[in-house]
């Protein structure tokens, strides 16, 4: 959710976000939203049926906790002063960001393998240029 | 079987879900403008 930060420069570019999540409202406000004014919509897919149509399904529980980019990400962020929060409920789920064109067709698709996502930089470089940054 | 996630060139596929706030949404209505859809992993 760090393109919140970045919302002047999607308004800039006629572009806007939506944000999906599987886990219950109330937990969501509690953890990722808590404190947090969030300017895009926040979808709930409870049953997580978007999350399937949109082929983004479980990892293994090797693949998300004994990957040591995830321990070194999460220690990144414990440094730049975030605190641990409440887990979901699920922590296998994978996520994805994609970037629909103004004709509603993906121009830019980028599922996880893991927990990772592409840096803001380069979907911003989508959504003003089309292209990804290299 | 497991569904594939949509390519570059593909038409996205439907997303109509509730908001956290209650209220439905269509991706279909606002479209004419990049949208950035974000799935999340979880809320941690």
């Amino acid at each position: 959710m760090k393109v919140i930060k970045h919302h002047q420069r999607l308004d800039e570019a006629g572009a806007t976000a939506v944000f999906v999540a599987h886990d219950d409202p109330v937990v969501l406000r509690e953890s990722m939203l808590a404190g947090l004014s969030c300017p895009f919509p926040v979808l709930v897919d409870a049953d997580r049926s978007s999350y399937e149509a949109w082929g983004l399904n479980r990892a293994s529980f090797a693949r998300i906790w004994l990957d040591p980019k995830v321990w070194k990400q999460y220690g990144r962020l414990l440094r730049s002063g975030e605190r641990i929060r409440t887990m979901g409920t699920d922590t296998r789920q994978l996520g994805g960001d994609f970037i629909l064109d103004p004709q509603g067709v993906i121009a830019y698709s980028r599922p996880q393998r893991r927990d990772d996502r592409p840096p803001v930089g380069r979907l911003l470089t989508v959504i003003e240029h089309g292209t990804p940054s290299s | 079987m497991r569904s594939v996630p949509p390519q570059t060139g593909d038409t996205a596929p439907p997303l109509r879900l509730p908001t956290i706030d209650g209220q439905s949404f269509d991706l279909a209505e606002i479209r004419g403008r990049h949208v950035l859809v974000s799935f999340l992993r979880h809320a941690g």
